[in-house]
Formats: structure tokens, sequence, C-alpha cells
């Protein structure tokens, strides 16, 4: 795989290069989000994202929230920041956070514009042309592919999903792992009843107790609710697709991990401390799952579906591959990689070096379909209720 | 005709139909073959010998639930006859 072992990207001063270069429009608070929404569409090819929330955020709810806004802020696919926020407080921890990750920015509030919201955008399209201006001028240079960190989400899975498209990504992880990269994996309530098997593959016993607990607590959150898995995970969908079971559709969907093993458990948008395989301890609704991998470094997401899901993340490139020949056939658009053959005579080693070759060449620059149509967002989980 | 399904490992109780199958259609599995005593849908389950109410199914090695009822080789396995380890509901048998 010599081909294989670069990609083109954007090397950044602090952390991993960046497998794109885009302006990112963070709108901090949720007062402004349709100023914020005005100057991305203002700015071609400027990549928008942020919150709907900011007053009154306590807890580790406010905690979680700064961190995953500040973890986009950093991303390493972002080579400048427009900060758009109502006041300061909330500017001033994303321009920390900017500053100490040493990348290009811009600040602005609306205390700076006498709450002047028209005000705001004539100057932050001003500012972000500037930035746009010096992106473009810059070209990517080979990194080695042991900077990769890569994260695998499903969404509306079939059978297909555990049976071929999981499994492909789990050769895709062990290849990334033995390179030197970083693999990510969430969903914890999709590790229901594989936590033994999980556990045993804990780089330490702590490992171990913590993906059990974060299982544990998934379902005791279930159960408090009163809510029945079933119908939920799996869902309507999954259900009348075959799958008829929640540990069905888990132990499914946890061979996307490989075999490595599991070097931590992290918190919603946490950064992992080395390179490896790490778990998330997340929800598994996609938007909120993918804005909690992207905030903790990932560049791109590896996206299994076996129905479809047109669901991208806005700043991490969404590869999105099905084992579904049928889904493959219906959404040209959609599907990134067609690995239906592995049903039908191709193995899942061959397939895996071809799924490496188009991850490379998305690195280095080749559009997802999410990309082309325009499909990507974030969306920051919620930890409580504001006061 | 004949219909293929996916068996992951030898040892499974169910395999995977890669097409829609009729009642009474031929299945073809690695080397057995069986016939369907439902329609069962694509990437839908059939149980691949005699499966007791009450017996746990794998597949690959993991179990994937319950069964609620006897259910008999070639017959569709899905929500109607089997349940979570991890259900709260109550159960319709």
């Amino acid at each position: 795989m010599s081909d294989t072992d670069t990609f083109l990207g954007y090397p950044r001063s602090h952390g991993r290069p960046g497998i794109r270069n885009h302006l990112l429009v963070l709108n901090c608070t949720g007062l402004t989000d349709a100023t914020a929404r005005r100057v991305a569409a203002a700015l071609p090819g400027a990549v928008f994202a942020g919150t709907m929330y900011g007053m009154g955020m306590v807890g580790a709810d406010a905690a979680f929230h700064t961190a995953t806004l500040a973890g986009m802020a950093t991303h390493p696919n972002c080579g400048a920041v427009v900060l758009i926020g109502a006041d300061r407080t909330r500017l001033e921890q994303m321009i920390a956070a900017v500053e100490a990750a040493d990348r290009p920015f811009v600040a602005l509030g609306l205390d700076d514009t006498r709450h002047d919201a028209q005000l705001l955008s004539q100057r932050a399209i001003a500012e972000g042309a500037r930035l746009l201006r010096d992106l473009s001028g810059v070209r990517p240079v080979p990194c080695p592919v042991s900077d990769l960190f890569l994260a695998f989400e499903c969404g509306l899975s079939d059978p297909s999903s555990g049976l071929a498209a999981n499994p492909l990504l789990g050769h895709v992880a062990d290849w990334l792992v033995d390179a030197g990269g970083s693999v990510l994996v969430g969903e914890s309530i999709e590790w229901l009843g594989t936590e033994d098997e999980l556990a045993n593959r804990a780089a330490t016993p702590e490992v171990g107790t913590a993906i059990r607990r974060a299982v544990q607590d998934r379902l005791a959150m279930a159960n408090a609710a009163g809510v029945d898995l079933l119908g939920t995970n799996p869902n309507a969908a999954n259900i009348k697709a075959g799958l008829s079971t929640i540990e069905e559709k888990a132990s499914g969907a946890v061979l996307k991990a490989g075999t490595r093993p599991i070097r931590s458990v992290l918190a919603y948008a946490a950064a992992p401390a080395e390179p490896g395989l790490h778990f998330m301890d997340a929800p598994a609704y996609s938007p909120e799952s993918l804005t909690g991998f992207v905030a903790s470094g990932a560049q791109m997401i590896l996206f299994t579906t076996g129905l479809g899901n047109s669901y991208c993340s806005a700043l991490a490139p969404t590869l999105k591959l099905t084992a579904n020949a049928a889904t493959a056939r219906n959404l040209p658009c959609q599907i990134d990689f067609d690995a239906s053959a592995a049903l039908a005579d191709r193995t899942l080693e061959d397939l895996a070096q071809e799924l490496v070759a188009q991850i490379n060449a998305i690195a280095s620059g080749q559009y997802t379909y999410g990309e082309i149509m325009g499909e990507g967002a974030e969306s920051i989980s919620r930890f409580g209720a504001a006061i | 005709m004949t219909t293929r399904a996916h068996i992951v490992r030898p040892d499974d109780m169910v395999a995977y139909l890669l097409a829609d199958a009729p009642a009474g259609a031929s299945i073809e599995i690695a080397a057995q073959t069986l016939t369907a005593r439902d329609a069962i849908p694509v990437f839908h389950k059939i149980a691949l010998r005699d499966i007791a109410a009450g017996e746990t199914l794998h597949r690959g090695g993991w179990p994937v639930g319950r069964a609620t009822q006897d259910i008999p080789a070639g017959a569709h396995v899905h929500v109607h006859n089997l349940v979570s380890a991890y259900s709260t509901s109550k159960e319709t048998t």
C-alpha cells in the first residue's frame, strides 16, 4: 500500500494537518445564528457551524458546549476562523482557543457594533474575504497517514451493515491503527451485549470499566425514561429492514472497531491523548454523534448505511458506504463506496484495499458526494437544561 | 427458484436472505439448501434449524435475542418471534 502511505494535507503549527483548508464561520451564540449564516453565505466556500444556545447553560452542559465549540474552532480542517457572537464572554473563550492553536481568525460581536447585526455582517464579510484570499493561496503537501484521524458511524442500518459494511470498516481501523493513525467509534448504546468482548480488548482495566459503565448508563437512561429500545434503537426503519433487536444491531455495529486494543473511552468532544483506537461515550443519533467526533479532531468520517442516510458533517468530509446493492444503485449521488460485492464475490480484504485508496483520495482533496451536495451540518449535544 | 442467504459462522442459527423470497422458495446457504416456510424479505433472517421457545439465537458468535415461540427451520425470524434480552416491553407470545 505504498501509494497510501501519504496524503496531501494542510500542516498546522499545532496538532494534526487538515485534509481541507476551510474558512469556518463559527456562530458562538444563538442570538447571532441568522447573522452568521448570512456571513457564511456571502463568502463562497466558507463552512458554517455553531450553536443555537448561549446564556443560562450551566455545569456539565455548559462545559461540554464550550469544549465542542472550541474543538470546531480549532479543527484541523479549518485554516482560518470567523468567530461571531452576541456578547464578548463566549467570544473571549473561543478567541483563547484559536490563539492557543495559532490559527488565523477574526472575532466580531454585536457588542462591537452597537447591536447592529447588518453592520456586524458587513465587517465580518470583509474580514472573511481577506482570510479566504489568504487560504486560497495555500497548496497541500504530502503528510504521513499516521496523521490521519478517522471516525466511524453507522446510520439507518440494515443487516447488510453488520454483515459487510461494518466489518469492512474494521479492516480499515486495523490498517490505520497499525500505520500509527487514530480511529474513533462512538454510539455507546450500540456496544450493548458486546461489553465483555470490548472490555477484553481494553488497553487498561480502567478503560474496560469505562466501556461497561458507558453502556450501563445509556441502558439505565432508557429504562428510567420508560423507553423500550425496540422502536428507538433499532428504530422503525431498522426493524422494517430486518434488524430485530438492539444486540443484533450492536454486535454488527461494533465490528467497525476492528480488532486492535481500545486505548481510551473519551467524553463527548474530548480529544484522544495518543494514537490508536478510541471509543467515545456519546449519543447514537448521527448529528450529535458526528459533531462530538469533529470536536475531538477527526478529519474524516466513514459512515456506513443500509437504507441510505444523507447526513454529513460540515467540517469533516463524510464518506458514505453501503453493502446493500439496491441502496448503492438507488442513491448514486449519496453513496461514495459500494461495498455490496462483499456479499457476492469479493473478499473484505480485497475491498478494504480499494476503500483505503478512496480514503486517501478524499483525504488528498477529492470531494465526497456530501460535500458536493452541501449536506454538511453540525449539532452539539445538550447535557442538561438551561436556566 | 433459488435465493441465496448469507451465513456469518457455520454454527449460526440464522442466515440473512440476499433477495426477497416467497414462501416455498428454495434457499441456498453455503452447502445447505432449505425451503422457506414464509415469505422473507431481503436481508431478513431465516431459521436454519428448529429452534425451541426460550432458546438464545446466535449470529457470528454473538447473541441476537431469544425465541418467544418455537421456530421451525425455514421460518422467518424477526420481531414476531425474537425478543431482545434487554427488552422491557411485555412479550407477545
